[in-house]
C-alpha cells in the first residue's frame, strides 16, 4: 500500500544512481547525453557491431579457402594461364558476397537512420529528452554523432577486409572488373561515405515525416533512387583514355593496359584527323572484304580505337566519389540539426 | 483593458462576512483539505512590490539547489499578447499575464480551451504566432528557463525499454541539479521496482515515474499537463500531497493543468482559467474570490440589489440546471454589498463555472496577475514608497 509520507529532504548531493553497478552491463562507460543515446540504440548498435563481425569472420574464411586454393595453383605452375574455370566457384562466392554488401547502406539507411529520430518523434520520447536540462541540438548531435561514427567504423571494417579479400585476384580473373558495382562500391572510402549519405537521408526524412515505418519505406524509395543515380553517373568520374592502332580499318585492336576496362560503345575506327566512327560504319560491306576495305578507304580510316578506363584511375574515382556523397551527406546533417533545432516538436 | 474598471475590487471591497473563505470551500469535503504550509506566505495582493526593489534582476537570479523563498513580485512566468495559431485556427489568442514566483497556480479550461497549447509555449514545445513570453525571467528555450524548468506532458512519455532504474538515470544524467533521493522516494512509495521495465508497469506506475523524474529535476518552475488522469483517488491525493510538500519546501513555482477544477482546488493559490483561446480569470484564489460574491435570492422574495456589481451569472433554483449548488446571482463586486440578505463568496467552482458559462462577461486578471514592464510598475509604485 502507498505511504503517504516521504523522505522528501534533500538528499546528499551526486548519489550515484544504482543501477550503474547493480546491472552494469558490458557495454561502454558513458555519461550524459551519450549515454542516453547508447542506452536506447543499445540493442541496434550491438546487432550492427555483431553484424559486422559475423561478417569479418567470414570474409576471412572464405578468403582462406580461396587462398589455399591460389596458392596450390601457384604452386602447379600454371600462373601465367590466367585461373582455371574450377577456380570459378571462389570467384562467385567474392562476387556475391560482395552483392550482398553492397546493400549495406540501405539497410543502414533504413533500420538505423529512419527510426532514429522518428521513434522519438512517435513514441513522445523527443518531448521527454527535451523537457530535461540538455539542449535538443546537444542530444541531436550526439545521436548522430554516435550512430554514424559506429556506421563509419563498421563500414570501414568490412571495407576494408573485403578489399584484403579480393586483392590477391585483382587482375587474374577477368570476370572481376573493378569498375563493377561490387568492388567500386565496395573498397576503399566508398562505402563508409555510402553509408553514411544513406544514414543521414534516413534520418532527415524521419525527421520530417515523424512516423517510423513511413519514414523506412520512403527511405528505401529515396535510397533506391539515390542508387540509380550514383550507378549511372559514378564511371562519368572517371578520365576516360583512348587506344589506339594505325594499322588500317582492318587491323586487330588495340590491346588495353592490365585491369583496364573498356567502356563506350564497342571498337571505333580511327580516321586520319583522329575523329572516332562507330563500329556500325560499313556494317552493309562487311561481307565483302573488298568492298569493306574500300568502304573504309572513302571514310579515311587508318586504324582501331578502344575508349577504356585505367585502374590507375580507380583511387581517384572513388575519392571523388566519396567526397561528393560526403558532401551532400553534410549539407543533409546541417538541415537536420536546422530544422530539429528549430520545429523538431 | 477591458478589466480596468474592476481592476481593484479584490482590494477596495470588505472581505465577505464569510470569514477565512478558504475553509469553506474544504470543509464541505472534510478529510480532504491537504495541509497547506504556504498559506501564511500569501502576500498581501499586489503593491508589495515597492519592499523589493531588486525584483527586476529576476534573469541573473539564480537561487541554490536547496529550500529559498522567491521574493514577492518576481514573475515565473510573463506573457504579453501572447498567441499560437495552428493551420485550424487560433488556438490561443492575445494572452496576456503573469504568475509570480512561489505559487501553485492551477491551469483550468474545458478540453481544447488551449491549456496545452499554452504549457508547449512556456516549455518551448510550440513557438508563439504573436507577442511575447518570458520564463523565469528568460526566454523559453533558453539555457537558463530550460535548466530550471520541469514538464510532465499529457501522454508522460517514457522509454518503454528502459527500466526503472534506467529511467531515474537518464534524469541524472541529463539534469545537474538532478535530486536521486526525492526521485528514488517517490518511486518507491509506489512500490514500483526500481528493475521493472517501463512496458511492463501500469499507467499509474508510469504516471508516478513520470513524476519521480520531473521532481528529481529540482525545478523551479514545474509544469503539469493533466497530471492526474490516470491515477486512482489514492494516488492522486499522495502525489498531490507530494507536490504540494515539494513546492513548500523549495519555493517552486507550480503550474498544473486540468479540466477538473475538483482535481486542483485543495492545493492551488493561484488560478489562470482559459476558454476559448482567450483567458476568463488569472490571480490568486483568495483575491479572486473576495472580488465576487453569490447574493442569495431567496424564492418569491425581491431581488438582490444588484446596482454597483456586474451581474456573472444567475444560479436558477437547485436542479434546475441538473446539477447541485446554491442558488443566487453571482456577481464580480463593485463596491461593498449594500444588499442586507445572505451575501457569500462563492466557491472556486461557482466561479469557474460561472466564467465558463458567460463567454460575454469581459474577463477577470487580478492585479497580481497583469503583465507589466517590471521598471514601470517600480516607477509607478515610487511615490508610495517615498510617502511610506
Amino acid at each position: 500500500m502507498t505511504t503517504p509520507t516521504l523522505d522528501l529532504t534533500p538528499s546528499a548531493p551526486a548519489v550515484p544512481p544504482r543501477e550503474g553497478r547493480a546491472s552494469r552491463r558490458f557495454g561502454p562507460r558513458l555519461s550524459g547525453t551519450a549515454w542516453l543515446v547508447w542506452r536506447q540504440h543499445r540493442a541496434a548498435y550491438w546487432t550492427l557491431i555483431g553484424l559486422t563481425l559475423v561478417g569479418v569472420v567470414a570474409m576471412v574464411w572464405l578468403r582462406g579457402q580461396m587462398m589455399d586454393q591460389l596458392n596450390a595453383l601457384d604452386a602447379s605452375g600454371r600462373k601465367s594461364d590466367g585461373l582455371p574455370p574450377d577456380f570459378e566457384k571462389y570467384t562467385n562466392r567474392l562476387f556475391t558476397f560482395g552483392s550482398f554488401l553492397g546493400y549495406v547502406p540501405v539497410l543502414l539507411g533504413v533500420f538505423l537512420g529512419a527510426p532514429l529520430i522518428a521513434g522519438d518523434l512517435e513514441s513522445g520520447t523527443a518531448k521527454l529528452v527535451t523537457s530535461q536540462s540538455v539542449s535538443r541540438l546537444r542530444w541531436l548531435t550526439t545521436k548522430l554523432a554516435m550512430t554514424a561514427g559506429l556506421i563509419a567504423l563498421c563500414t570501414a571494417v568490412l571495407g576494408a577486409v573485403f578489399t584484403w579479400w579480393w586483392s590477391p585476384l585483382r587482375g587474374r580473373a577477368d570476370t572481376l572488373e573493378w569498375t563493377s558495382s561490387v568492388f567500386f562500391d565496395g573498397t576503399g572510402p566508398v562505402p563508409v561515405a555510402y553509408a553514411l549519405l544513406t544514414f543521414s537521408v534516413g534520418v532527415a526524412v524521419g525527421m520530417v515525416l515523424r512516423r517510423t515505418l513511413v519514414s523506412m519505406v520512403v527511405t528505401l524509395g529515396v535510397v533506391g533512387a539515390l542508387s540509380v543515380v550514383w550507378d549511372r553517373f559514378r564511371l562519368d568520374l572517371g578520365n576516360v583514355m583512348t587506344a589506339t592502332t594505325r594499322g588500317g580499318g582492318d587491323g586487330g585492336l588495340p590491346t588495353l593496359p592490365d585491369q583496364a576496362v573498356q567502356q563506350g560503345q564497342g571498337a571505333y575506327f580511327l580516321t586520319s584527323s583522329g575523329q572516332k566512327l562507330d563500329w556500325m560504319t560499313c556494317l552493309a560491306q562487311q561481307e565483302h572484304t573488298k568492298a569493306h576495305t574500300a568502304c573504309l578507304e572513302s571514310k579515311d580510316v587508318i586504324g582501331r580505337a578502344v575508349d577504356y578506363l585505367p585502374v590507375s584511375q580507380m583511387h581517384t574515382m572513388q575519392w571523388l566519389g566519396a567526397g561528393l556523397m560526403l558532401a551532400v551527406t553534410a549539407a543533409v546533417v546541417v538541415f537536420v540539426l536546422t530544422w530539429g533545432r528549430g520545429r523538431l516538436l | 483593458m477591458v478589466t480596468a474598471h474592476h481592476g481593484s475590487a479584490g482590494r477596495r471591497t470588505p472581505r465577505p462576512a464569510a470569514g477565512p473563505s478558504a475553509s469553506t470551500a474544504a470543509a464541505r469535503t472534510s478529510g480532504s483539505r491537504l495541509h497547506r504550509p504556504r498559506a501564511a506566505r500569501f502576500p498581501p495582493p499586489a503593491r508589495s512590490y515597492a519592499q523589493e526593489p531588486h525584483v527586476n534582476h529576476s534573469a541573473t537570479h539564480h537561487p541554490g539547489p536547496a529550500g529559498y523563498a522567491h521574493p514577492a513580485g518576481t514573475s515565473a512566468i510573463e506573457a504579453h499578447g501572447l498567441g499560437k495559431k495552428y493551420r485550424r485556427g487560433w488556438a490561443l489568442r492575445e494572452v496576456s499575464f503573469r504568475l509570480p514566483a512561489g505559487r501553485v497556480c492551477g491551469l483550468v479550461g474545458p478540453n481544447g480551451a488551449g491549456k496545452s497549447t499554452l504549457m508547449g509555449l512556456v516549455t518551448h514545445m510550440v513557438q508563439p504566432t504573436t507577442g511575447a513570453l518570458r520564463v523565469l525571467g528568460e526566454a523559453p528555450g533558453s539555457q537558463g528557463a530550460v535548466r530550471r524548468t520541469a514538464f510532465l506532458s499529457q501522454e508522460k512519455p517514457l522509454f518503454r525499454r528502459f527500466t526503472v532504474a534506467d529511467t531515474l538515470r537518464l534524469g541524472h544524467e541529463l539534469n545537474p541539479r538532478w535530486d536521486q533521493g526525492v526521485a528514488e522516494g517517490i518511486v518507491s512509495a509506489g512500490q514500483v521496482p526500481l528493475t521493472a521495465r517501463i512496458g511492463t508497469l501500469s499507467g499509474g506506475q508510469r504516471t508516478r515515474v513520470a513524476f519521480a523524474l520531473a521532481f528529481g529535476k529540482r525545478p523551479d518552475l514545474l509544469i503539469l499537463d493533466e497530471p492526474m488522469s490516470d491515477l486512482d483517488p489514492l494516488v492522486r491525493r499522495e502525489l498531490m500531497e507530494t507536490l504540494t510538500a515539494e513546492a513548500a519546501q523549495h519555493g517552486t513555482t507550480v503550474l498544473v493543468s486540468s479540466h477538473m477544477l475538483a482535481e486542483l482546488q485543495y492545493i492551488c493559490d493561484y488560478l489562470l482559467v482559459v476558454a476559448d483561446g482567450g483567458l476568463r480569470l488569472a490571480g490568486e484564489v483568495e483575491e479572486l474570490r473576495a472580488a465576487h460574491a453569490l447574493l442569495a435570492a431567496p424564492d418569491g422574495g425581491p431581488p438582490p440589489h444588484l446596482a454597483p456589481h456586474r451581474v456573472i451569472e444567475s444560479r436558477g433554483a437547485v436542479g434546475a440546471r441538473g446539477e447541485e449548488g446554491r442558488t443566487g446571482v453571482l456577481v464580480r463586486l463593485g463596491g461593498p454589498v449594500e444588499y442586507g440578505g445572505p451575501a457569500a463568496p462563492p466557491t472556486l467552482e461557482e466561479l469557474l463555472l460561472g466564467y465558463l458559462r458567460s463567454p460575454d462577461v469581459p474577463a477577470l486578471i487580478a492585479p497580481s496577475a497583469r503583465p507589466g514592464d517590471i521598471h514601470d510598475i517600480l516607477t509607478r509604485d515610487q511615490p508610495e514608497t517615498v510617502t511610506a
